[in-house]
């Protein structure tokens, strides 16, 4: 038998996964001023001007905002890389190479989630100075912020890996974006909304990372936070296990 | 002989479907053997390959790769085989020189071997000049030579290829089938590959499968298959359309276009067709003998 390729240490292969995921910035730079930064500093604007001078409301848009930017522009982009890979046969490819699905799985999202971090300064700047809500950031947000990506990031996976096509990736993944969004105390203040509304929202995992992105932008960080961390964490750990299960690499 | 895959009673049905895609094939493929795969569209051969590289799990029967059950160790073979797919859009966000150097480096190669191999094959398979080109803006040819250099990168010691010479000019067609010969003559390298590039695919082919229907209608070298067809000299003759040739007694022409016949002899007869011949009036006369296609034509009708 003629010897065989080495299989290269896993470090090795997430980071080889990784530039290649992160060479996405080629095409998803578009839509990452769009719908990352205009969208959300839009958004801003006009829910802002609504919210008149009331300093929670001004600070629920903001955030709000950032959860936009942070997590839905993920969303879709990991969707339609998703489908992409699937329809084109880069998922087959990466799975006649010695390499781990999971870290294929993983270097995807990771690499989205770097390639959003303009878009969330952006909206967050440009934000503040619009709504003049003071920031005050706490350390816990090197924790919270990767926490908000990655399970919206493990939706826009799982749509794009189950969908028919890049197109339906990017319905589907728009579908979902509106009804997360718009089904819990996000962009508006609790006492906005209908009761039912926030009986909806203790399901949805916006929610609670609107919740830890108020507590760790603008403050205070309260005992909620935690709760948000591991509801955030558990919903990751769901998606992206979900995400491994199906992921289309040695078919029946 | 060591044998590189042996293939056992194999059968794949896609669901919902009641016709099988792969029909209880069984075959053997020698390691450091090029071995070809003919057949129609839909007859079955993409998902032979697939099934060959661990992406489809076979619907009953065995693949062995090397000894090793390719269901139940597919971590094995990801380190022994170069698939490059019929598609040409697999790496399509890197530039050239990108996806070929990640591909080496996956395969288990140094930093430094893999920026070599990267610099070598892409002079090997002459898309050094598009190195810093994006995948997506390349045209159909430069993509396909581009997956060649990708399945190649890192050197694995099988590859399985899903019509390497699909969307190249003839000049290319006739250097990829010298790159693979080389490969296969210099390192010993297995080759599985589809093509329907029948014609210039006999010269590097060393055993072939005709795939009908999920099935082999034949298998073997070509020269034993050719054997077994009848021993027909093929003459294609042109003459001006209003003063057509006299033929010898009992030679009946297959007229091709005005002005073209085609002649099927056996080989006493050739001599005889050109001892009759007027040459002066023939525009063109090309005899040839069976070819990889004329099995194929044959075998698939």
């Amino acid at each position: 038998m003629p010897p065989s390729l080495q299989r290269p240490r896993p470090h090795i292969q997430f980071t080889d996964l990784f530039l290649i995921q992160l060479s996405n910035f080629r095409w998803s730079w578009r839509g990452q001023v769009v719908t990352g930064m205009l969208a959300p500093v839009l958004a801003t604007a006009a829910l802002g001007a609504f919210a008149g001078r009331d300093q929670q409301s001004l600070t629920y848009v903001l955030c709000g905002s950032i959860v936009l930017s942070l997590m839905f522009q993920n969303q879709n982009n990991v969707a339609a890389n998703f489908g992409y890979m699937k329809a084109m046969g880069t998922l087959d490819f990466f799975a006649t190479l010695p390499v781990y699905r999971s870290l294929v799985v993983l270097a995807t999202v990771l690499a989205f989630f770097v390639l959003s971090i303009p878009s969330l300064v952006v909206t967050a700047l440009v934000g503040t100075m619009i709504l003049g809500v003071p920031l005050s950031i706490s350390p816990l947000a090197l924790l919270v912020v990767p926490l908000c990506v990655l399970p919206m990031a493990g939706i826009g996976a799982l749509i794009g890996i189950t969908v028919r096509s890049p197109a339906e990736a990017g319905t589907v993944s728009m579908l979902i974006t509106l009804l997360l969004l718009f089904m819990g105390p996000v962009v508006l203040p609790p006492d906005r909304l209908p009761d039912w509304m926030i009986g909806v929202s203790h399901v949805s995992p916006t929610s609670y990372a609107a919740s830890a992105i108020r507590q760790v932008v603008i403050g205070p960080v309260t005992g909620q936070v935690w709760l948000d961390v591991a509801v955030l964490a558990l919903v990751t750990v769901v998606t992206l296990w979900g995400v491994g299960h199906k992921l289309p690499w040695h078919q029946k | 002989m060591t044998v590189a895959y042996r293939v056992e009673n194999l059968v794949k049905r896609y669901p919902r479907q009641d016709v099988l895609a792969v029909d209880g094939m069984s075959f053997e493929i020698a390691e450091g053997e090029i071995f070809g795969l003919l057949g129609d569209n839909g007859a079955g051969k993409t998902t032979l390959v697939r099934q060959l590289v661990g992406l489809l799990r076979p619907t009953s029967g065995r693949i062995e790769l090397f000894g090793r059950d390719v269901v139940e160790y597919t971590g094995f073979v990801s380190t022994m085989i170069g698939y490059m797919p019929q598609s040409t859009a697999a790496l399509n966000r890197l530039t050239v020189g990108e996806a070929v150097y990640f591909s080496a480096h996956l395969r288990g190669m140094s930093r430094g071997d893999a920026r070599r191999e990267r610099d070598e094959l892409l002079e090997l398979w002459r898309i050094a000049e598009i190195r810093d080109k994006v995948s997506t803006n390349l045209s159909g040819g430069q993509s396909r030579l581009l997956q060649l250099a990708v399945a190649t990168a890192g050197r694995a010691p099988v590859l399985i290829l899903d019509e390497p010479t699909n969307d190249l000019d003839p000049v290319n067609k006739k250097h990829v089938w010298e790159v693979l010969r080389g490969f296969n003559q210099g390192r010993g390298t297995t080759i599985v590959l589809v093509t329907h590039d029948a014609v210039e695919a006999e010269k590097a082919i060393q055993r072939v499968g005709i795939v009908q229907r999920g099935r082999f209608t034949a298998l073997g070298t070509p020269a034993r298959l050719k054997a077994e067809i009848a021993q027909k000299l093929k003459v294609h003759l042109a003459f001006p359309p209003d003063d057509p040739p006299e033929l010898p007694y009992g030679v009946v022409p297959q007229e091709r276009s005005a002005g073209t016949w085609l002649l099927m002899l056996d080989r006493d007869e050739a001599g005889e067709l050109l001892g009759k011949l007027d040459l002066r009036k023939i525009t063109d006369i090309r005899m040839t003998s069976t070819t990889l296609e004329d099995l194929y034509l044959h075998y698939a009708s």
